[in-house]
């Protein structure tokens, strides 16, 4: 039977007082460092380029075609009638999100056809509780056209 | 001269008796004011130093720069419940909280703040033996804290107080030491040797730099005597809730809290007299009190830099710490600097 023996090493002393000072110079030194907060209302951090979370949709580009519904892997997406002119669009359907449920995967972005459907940066998406979902003419809207 | 006389001789026309209650009573009521507002502005500038330090922002949205923000958080405390226990000692319960801030404002009334300008000396009462009156009333203050821990009938309040109880025998003694090579440096100049007013006059040199030892004694003392964190065995937030103020709620609860930041100021103050020269240097008769509140402050800011940067030591580790090698380094240095005095003339 193998023993096996674990060996503690005892710690390196020192001199204490040495390390406590250290240790208060450190603090005095973040003194002078620029703080990490950022005041979010009024400045916003920079985000990423490659930053997206909010689906736009162009009404007349888009052909009905249920791809999206299709592609979406929590369901958030479902296909809406919207009485609406369109020589491309014959069955009148367009879809809506649900961003209670969306997981930015952009799956919709990539399978659309038409590039129809798109993400953008916008992220500010705060609404009242159970109306996570956009209608297909919100979905056309701005951001801050949009009825919360 | 200080505010006290002035006060009596204002007042002097009402005759004997009226004239000092009357004194008594302004100078009561001014002290007490001026002590909540520095207190006020010690915990403004702890959390603005601690949030600086931990690369947050601090208060800032009460008032401008957040300036308001401890009077919104004492409003908020004041207007709060007071839960009492139900096996509580009431009495020693209730006066508790009142032994420790009245300690603390009784302790501001004894210093010497030096002189202003034309407003002359600052200095509330000034008796022969301030010494003594000081470290009298210091010593009132961990009765506030026992009484709190003992009375609250809660475990964490009174393993809370055990703690506190310790660290208060462990560190007195020093203190005291530490303090008596002072009077002792001083009698050799004044005659007086028990006012504080007199020993820092006698402080041509100041007495940190002729006795380091005794700096660093008196200066782990006043950490301990404030309890905060390497030695806040008192409150051990980790592992007691709070400790002795565990059952302690709104306005009693701020009572403590002001306590423990008046005792950081007062140490400060305490110091910067003893060993930093207090309200000597240039100009020392109009810019005296200026002279001592940038000192206090020096020490005001180096003690936040502890507290931030210091982890708490075990009870038994404080205890050793104060036994082992506070005592002999205080007693070591009393006798370095009686050696100073006799020998040297220093």
């Amino acid at each position: 039977m193998v023993r096996l023996v674990i060996e503690v090493k005892e710690p390196r002393r020192s001199i204490p007082i040495i390390g406590s000072l250290s240790g208060m110079m450190l603090v005095m030194r973040h003194l002078f460092r620029k703080p990490v907060t950022v005041q979010y209302p009024e400045e916003k951090s920079k985000l990423p380029d490659r930053f997206r979370f909010r689906i736009f949709l162009k009404l007349d580009d888009c052909v009905g075609c249920t791809l999206c519904e299709q592609v979406c892997p929590n369901g958030s997406i479902t296909m809406q009638h919207v009485d609406r002119e369109n020589p491309r669009n014959k069955r009148m359907i367009y879809p809506d999100v649900n961003f209670g449920t969306c997981t930015v995967c952009r799956n919709c972005e990539e399978i659309c056809p038409t590039d129809a459907i798109y993400l953008t940066h916008v992220f500010e998406t705060s609404r009242t509780r159970n109306s996570f979902t956009y209608s297909p003419e919100e979905l056309a809207m701005q951001e801050d056209e949009v009825k919360k | 001269m200080s505010i006290f006389s002035r006060l009596t001789s204002l007042f002097s026309p009402m005759g004997y008796p009226i004239s000092e209650v009357l004194a008594y009573v302004v100078e009561s009521a001014m002290l007490a004011i001026v002590a909540s507002v520095s207190l006020a502005v010690v915990i403004y500038l702890f959390r603005k130093y601690m949030a600086r330090v931990q690369l947050r922002i601090g208060p800032n949205r009460v008032g401008k720069f957040g300036l308001l923000q401890v009077m919104a958080d004492g409003l908020k405390l004041a207007g709060k419940e007071s839960i009492f226990p139900r096996k509580r000692d009431d009495l020693p319960y209730r006066i508790a909280p009142l032994m420790i801030l009245v300690g603390l404002v009784m302790a501001f009334a004894v210093i010497p703040y030096g002189s202003l300008f034309w407003i002359g000396t600052l200095t509330v009462s000034d008796t022969s033996v301030s010494v003594l009156l000081l470290f009298a009333i210091i010593a009132i203050m961990p009765i506030g804290e026992v009484l709190a821990g003992i009375s609250s009938k809660n475990k964490y309040a009174l393993l809370g107080a055990m703690r506190a109880i310790a660290k208060d025998v462990s560190f007195e003694i020093p203190m005291m030491i530490s303090v008596l090579a002072i009077v002792m440096m001083a009698s050799a100049r004044t005659a007086s040797s028990l006012s504080i007013n007199s020993i820092v006059l006698t402080e041509l040199v100041p007495y940190g730099i002729l006795q380091p030892l005794g700096i660093f004694v008196f200066m782990i003392s006043m950490v301990a005597r404030a309890s905060y964190t390497p030695f806040d065995m008192g409150e051990s937030d980790s592992e007691l809730v709070t400790g002795y103020s565990t059952e302690y709620s709104g306005l009693r609860f701020g009572m403590f809290y002001m306590g423990l930041f008046g005792s950081i100021l007062l140490g400060s103050f305490v110091i910067s007299l003893f060993y930093l020269g207090g309200f000597n240097g240039p100009m020392q008769s109009s810019l005296g009190f200026v002279w001592l509140v940038i000192k206090a402050m020096i020490m005001v800011f180096m003690a936040f830099t502890l507290w931030l940067s210091m982890p708490r030591i075990r009870i038994d580790k404080f205890v050793n710490l104060g036994w082992k090698y506070l005592l002999p380094i205080a007693m070591i240095n009393l006798v370095l600097s009686g050696t100073l005095t006799l020998l040297m003339g220093w």
